[in-house]
């Protein structure tokens, strides 16, 4: 896919499986991906190289997305970085929260491999 | 306790054995536990075959990846040999079904992520039961309600919850699911939202 090529993607989710199916779209669709099971790891990925975005989940040991966005927001580099939150969760109050903290959207899963590619393309 | 080491000796035995240290409480928290422990059993095992076919899964589409690529160097000439086959409208087709793979993929991870909140309320509904004192007092069980409601992130468990707080019966929230499960498209995604 034109344009996607050189963008790096930062996929971060405690469950394998999510990682994989996030991994297949992204790749297929022409973005380098790296992968981090949680927040912790992540921050650690995203100071050490620059990613273009970030698609993270709620729910996860160590450091939640919420607060990864929030952490992230924090560093200059990454202040208009679009960071897109994938979840089940869909309570009204922790999207607000995760809006607070800076996210660009809010992805509610089981996600749509067409439907998260054409976000992808809109945010970036 | 004594346990055997053979699984069906033990199972066996379980009817005879007498039950050490016998209260209500103690029982229903042991056979909460019982529960949980299978549900933590046939998830490690479903775990397993997930990840078989996700490595199957990513197998197949590297192949029709690979394929495509093959497909689109093809000359006129070449593509005279698949007369009758529209190799496009069959790479097509072999997409539309791996992206209807990713979405029911993702249900399982649902699935993983439902039934971790259900083991957590069995393991705190047994430690709940046990204290005698706790469960005659009406705010603890409220306490207890509020603690388990927390957990909940998805749509559905949050209105099986409200649907049970509110008084339904078992059967009208199973009534509900059905319902409900009825109007999912397995294809069917979630909500999208820009900030």
């Amino acid at each position: 896919m034109s344009g996607a090529s050189s963008q790096v993607i930062l996929a971060v989710d405690d469950s394998a499986s999510m990682r994989q199916m996030v991994r297949y779209t992204l790749e297929g669709a022409g973005y380098e991906v790296i992968q981090a099971a949680d927040g912790i790891e992540a921050l650690d990925f995203a100071k050490t190289r620059g990613v273009d975005l970030v698609l993270t989940d709620v729910n996860m040991p160590r450091m939640d997305g919420i607060t990864l966005v929030k952490e992230l927001r924090n560093l200059d580099t990454y202040k208009f970085t679009p960071m897109l939150v994938l979840t089940t969760e869909a309570g009204q109050e922790t999207k607000l929260r995760g809006k607070q903290a800076g996210a660009t959207g809010w992805i509610v899963k089981p996600f749509n491999p067409e439907q998260l590619l054409a976000t992808i393309a809109r945010v970036l | 306790m004594h346990m055997s080491s053979n699984p069906l000796e033990a199972a066996a035995n379980a009817d005879t054995a007498p039950l050490v240290d016998w209260t209500p409480e103690q029982q229903i928290a042991h056979m909460l536990e019982l529960c949980e422990a299978q549900m933590e059993s046939a998830m490690c095992e479903s775990d397993l075959a997930v990840d078989s076919l996700i490595k199957a899964f990513s197998g197949l589409a590297e192949s029709a990846s690979s394929l495509n690529a093959m497909a689109s160097k093809l000359t006129p000439e070449q593509r005279k040999a698949f007369e009758g086959v529209d190799l496009k409208k069959q790479m097509e087709s072999i997409e539309r079904q791996m992206s209807a793979a990713i979405v029911a993929f993702q249900f399982y991870d649902k699935l993983t992520q439902r039934l971790g909140h259900v083991r957590y309320s069995m393991s705190t509904l047994a430690m709940f039961v046990c204290d005698r004192a706790q469960t005659t007092q009406k705010d603890q069980w409220k306490r207890l309600y509020t603690t388990l409601k927390r957990l909940y992130r998805t749509q559905e468990e949050k209105e099986i919850f409200q649907m049970m707080v509110e008084g339904a019966s078992a059967d009208e929230a199973r009534d509900h699911i059905h319902q409900s499960t009825q109007t999912i498209r397995i294809g069917q995604a979630g909500e999208i939202e820009l900030f």
